[in-house]
């Protein structure tokens, strides 16, 4: 019992983390990490519902999807671009941030490293059990290696891309022509295309 | 069971019939009542790790992989005189909004885009198929980007 409470001690500090995609973009007050797995949880499993996926699963890997953020710094695109400068901050948010293949995988490969390294550290002292149930529906995320998994890796982007939106409009903060372009490139599956479609009627 | 075909790159299909083979084995030390080996050591491999308490997801995953395998279409890089044209398994060198980047099209198994493999599925991955060098492909609705096609590669075997 004394390791679980410690345990979600420490989950429950994501409710205070701001994400920080947002703070670089100057949204005040701007989502947590736990508002954004709540959100992400919710609509993972109903859009998910129609795509015969197993919801149980959905959902818990929702769930666990960025609780390694208790201890993993919260990366965004824009980090190897972003000036000490604040006021110049803006500019570089002007262009949506590509690199060279080697540097997508020596980012992908360092992020991953810091992930697991958080997660594991922050599942340690659990139940055998759980703990092994947790590493692997985060590595199922991940890597992608079940359709629930890869749906939820998915609706991950589109939950981002839903709280741009909705910043777009209230703040006007958002580069969203950039934000759209990029979910056109990520997006595969049929009901996140179609829901997309909605996102798009509804804020345009 | 979902019935479409799956494109895979001769290494992602090397990977598929792998995973299919070790849960084949993990099902088959489960029924005998075995332990497996694997499931002492916390590094094992982690596509096991699911199936460790639950026998019945370890066959949805089966059939699963079964399904991909039976309708497998590999990936295989074009005759020479149509590699000018974006397929699957294409490198394209993209020039959008004065940027430039560089995309893999590639099933939608094997996508992977913080890695630059986008899926043949994704408005912008399908909107590039068919294409030649020095094509303008517009992805349109609401906002309309242009996608300069400025080289193709083939780079799979």
């Amino acid at each position: 019992m004394k390791n679980l409470l410690n345990f979600l001690i420490e989950v429950g500090k994501l409710k205070g983390k701001e994400r920080r995609g947002w703070i670089v973009h100057q949204i005040k007050k701007p989502e947590t990490t736990a508002e954004h797995i709540f959100h992400l949880a919710i609509l993972a499993w109903v859009l998910g519902k129609s795509k015969k996926l197993n919801s149980e699963r959905v959902i818990k890997i929702a769930l666990i999807h960025d609780l390694c953020e208790v201890y993993a710094p919260d990366l965004t695109p824009y980090d190897p671009l972003l000036p000490k400068d604040k006021k110049k901050i803006r500019e570089v948010l002007e262009k949506w941030p590509r690199f060279t293949l080697a540097l997508k995988i020596k980012k992908e490969k360092e992020k991953h490293k810091m992930e697991t390294a958080a997660l594991n550290k922050l599942t340690e002292k659990l139940p055998q059990n759980l703990k092994m149930e947790m590493r692997s529906l985060w590595r199922e995320f991940e890597e992608g290696l079940t359709k629930e998994g890869r749906f939820v890796q998915q609706a991950d982007k589109i939950a981002n891309f839903l709280q741009g939106m909705d910043y777009w409009k209230k703040y006007g903060k958002i580069q969203h022509k950039l934000w759209m372009r990029w979910i056109k490139e990520i997006i595969d599956n049929p009901i996140l295309l179609k829901f997309l479609k909605e996102i798009e009627r509804k804020f345009y | 069971m979902e019935e479409k075909n799956f494109y895979l790159t001769k290494e992602g299909l090397e990977r598929i019939k792998k995973e299919y083979q070790g849960l084949k084995n993990l099902k088959l030390s489960k029924t005998k009542g075995e332990i497996p080996k694997i499931w002492h050591s916390e590094d094992l491999n982690p596509e096991y790790l699911s199936f460790q308490e639950d026998l019945s997801f370890l066959e949805t995953r089966m059939i699963e992989l079964e399904n991909i395998l039976k309708n497998t279409e590999l990936i295989t890089a074009p005759p020479k005189e149509k590699q000018n044209i974006v397929n699957l398994g294409a490198t394209v060198f993209v020039k959008v909004d004065g940027q430039t980047d560089e995309f893999t099209i590639v099933g939608t198994l094997e996508a992977d885009p913080a890695l630059g493999r986008i899926s043949n599925e994704s408005p912008v991955g399908r909107a590039l198929l068919g294409h030649k060098t020095g094509d303008e492909v517009l992805v349109s609705s609401p906002i309309k980007t242009i996608y300069k096609i400025r080289k193709i590669k083939y780079r799979i075997s």
